[in-house]
């Protein structure tokens, strides 16, 4: 409800399937819309990987909603991989402490 | 719901719009028809006026054929020294039942009676015939003798040539019909009058001569002419039959009425249609007003509960240490009814030191707002234990790793001696607080751990700095900074440059800086709380 104006945010998610998943997001990620990540992470850990892949050149923003979908993967899995992230969303993992967390690439 | 709104109308009156707009239709439209009617009336009065006059040259010139007949007579008998056989030649034709005289008769002047008579016996009186045969002689024209009382009423003539040497005078009479009643139906163009004509200056009945009016009041427009008729005039009334300027132009005043009738109605009810059209829609718009301000009311109440709540979980008042000013404030996001998980504590940590504790739990709502108030008092609890930042951050990082947990929170811990002007501080992914000294404003270069609730090591550094006297530490939420779409650095340049410049003290900045950087609808809760040393 804290978009309550706005309507979800504009966000799409696509999932390549394999021994490591790639999850790529585009548009941007908050509460609003933060439920269809967790759903896709969720089918993702059916089978537990040791690796999941975000690939994320095109989301635009990233809130705390978004990053708690990522901390919680990165308890269940090996590594979780950020694939470049936009300087905002990069400057949120750093100073958040997460990059011991979350493997930024590159 | 309460739906107040005043139910459409339905009212089967004209609304009061379109009885102004009839009652001004039927007002133009009379006078528009009053007009009309004033203007044909006077047409029609010019048209008679003009009539009667054409009808009264007429009438003048009828007295011709008689007089030149009977001037004829009067030539011949000076010419033929009074003779009665030449006389009686000439008039004889004209004469008789049916023609123009029904007598003529040829009166030396002084003789008293006539020396010869076609017809009819003269029935002038001695006197008339003097008075008459008197005029004659003085007058260039007809002298005209009424003989209206009589069985058979008619006109006499007499006339005398100017200068006659031997004096004669000729004398003619014709009737008139006994009821009165003709019409000069060879005139066409009277066609549409009826007339009435009198002889003499007066209308009395004893004087008509002839009408084609069955009675002689006459009701309506009329007019009347005075005709000369020989020596005598003639007194012409004539009424119009119909109307005299066409059939169109006695119906327009009608027709103007009626049309505007029409119109006026049309208007009136087109315009009941406008006015109640717009009545409906101020209506529905009141009635969507005041859904929305409804909706704008429950929305305020679900948002004071909220932050009643969220008021009941922070720190009623903050703790007073000798020699600090502490100040500490709660800005709920605008937007939403939502609880957040900011908080903020402020404790005391034996003499001269205080404890400043700031944190951020993921997420919003009820939950988050539980698991704040949960992660504030197992803080609360470690910092009793031990108030160094980094074992209060580890164990509270041990702490919630080892419950189940969907959540993480970020941190930050200052442990501040007031005397020794010296902070010990550590983060848990928490932004750096600013520091201010005099008028100078940076914030502390720290490296943070990972948050509280995200797995990994849970081990922090601690940082220590030396502070100068009046210094101010302002530690804060993400609310206050972060901006969609923006680097979170550009937010802390503008919370750098707006806290320097130290003209203002810890209260004010504390009270303006959520104001001022939150102000375009955030949508995040924000906490800001600071401590300033008082020397």
């Amino acid at each position: 409800m804290a978009e309550l104006d706005d309507g979800p945010a504009e966000l799409s998610i696509e999932t390549v399937p394999g021994p490591t998943p790639v999850i790529r997001l585009s548009g941007e990620l908050d509460s609003s819309n933060v439920g269809r990540l967790e759903a896709t992470v969720a089918s993702v850990l059916k089978a537990p990987p040791e690796r999941v892949v975000f690939e994320m050149s095109e989301l635009r923003f990233m809130d705390s909603a978004g990053i708690s979908v990522l901390v919680r993967l990165a308890a269940e899995v090996e590594q979780v991989e950020i694939r470049d992230p936009s300087p905002i969303i990069r400057r949120v993992i750093e100073v958040t402490g997460l990059t011991g967390v979350l493997q930024v690439e590159p | 719901m309460d739906s107040r709104g005043v139910p459409l109308d339905s009212s089967p009156w004209l609304s009061r719009g379109a009885i102004v707009t009839l009652l001004t239709g039927l007002l133009v439209t009379t006078a528009l028809a009053v007009t009309t009617l004033l203007l044909y009336d006077q047409n029609e009065n010019r048209l008679l006026g003009l009539r009667a006059k054409e009808l009264g040259l007429v009438l003048s010139a009828a007295v011709l054929p008689t007089q030149t007949k009977l001037a004829s007579g009067a030539a011949l008998a000076d010419a033929t020294a009074g003779s009665v056989t030449r006389f009686r030649a000439l008039i004889e034709p004209d004469v008789g039942p049916g023609r123009q005289f029904i007598s003529a008769s040829l009166w030396p002047i002084g003789a008293g009676r006539p020396s010869g008579v076609v017809g009819a016996p003269p029935r002038l009186s001695t006197a008339q015939a003097d008075d008459l045969f008197s005029r004659a002689r003085h007058t260039h024209t007809l002298s005209v003798l009424g003989l209206l009382n009589s069985s058979r009423p008619g006109l006499g003539y007499a006339f005398s040539p100017p200068r006659s040497e031997k004096g004669f005078v000729v004398y003619a009479e014709t009737l008139v019909p006994a009821n009165r009643r003709s019409r000069l139906e060879s005139n066409t163009a009277f066609s549409d009058l009826d007339y009435a004509i009198y002889f003499g200056h007066s209308r009395r009945a004893g004087d008509l001569l002839v009408t084609s009016l069955k009675s002689l009041q006459i009701t309506g427009r009329r007019a009347a002419a005075s005709v000369p008729f020989g020596d005598r005039t003639l007194t012409l009334v004539v009424t119009p039959r119909g109307s005299l300027g066409g059939s169109f132009f006695r119906a327009l005043p009608w027709l103007v009425a009626a049309f505007g009738l029409a119109l006026s109605a049309l208007a009136c009810l087109l315009s009941d249609r406008l006015v109640r059209g717009r009545r409906e829609a101020e209506q529905l718009a009141e009635n969507l007003d005041h859904l929305a301000a409804e909706n704008e009311l429950m929305l305020t109440e679900q948002r004071s509960i909220a932050q009643t709540l969220q008021h009941a979980l922070l720190p009623e008042t903050v703790p007073e240490v000798r020699g600090l000013k502490v100040s500490a404030r709660y800005v709920a996001a605008t937007s939403g009814v939502e609880l957040g998980g900011d908080w903020y504590d402020v404790v005391a940590a034996g003499e001269h030191r205080a404890l400043l504790i700031i944190g951020d739990v993921s997420g919003h709502g009820l939950r988050a707002a539980t698991t704040m108030a949960s992660l504030r008092h197992a803080t609360l609890a470690y910092a009793a234990a031990d108030a160094r930042p980094a074992a209060i951050l580890g164990r509270l990082a041990d702490y919630v790793n080892g419950s189940s947990h969907d959540y993480f929170a970020t941190v930050l811990c200052a442990l501040i001696d007031v005397e020794a002007h010296h902070m010990t501080l550590a983060s848990a992914g928490h932004l750096p607080p600013l520091l201010l000294v005099n008028g100078d404003a940076r914030f502390l270069e720290m490296t943070a751990g990972a948050p509280v609730g995200v797995a990994g090591e849970s081990r922090y550094e601690e940082i220590g700095i030396d502070v100068p006297g009046k210094a101010t530490l302002l530690a804060f939420t993400d609310g206050l900074v972060e901006r969609r779409g923006e680097i979170i650095d550009t937010g802390m340049t503008r919370l750098r440059e707006a806290a320097a410049g130290g003209a203002l003290g810890l209260e004010e900045l504390v009270e303006m800086l959520p104001r001022r950087l939150a102000s375009d609808g955030h949508h995040d809760d924000t906490a800001i709380v600071g401590i300033e040393w008082q020397n």
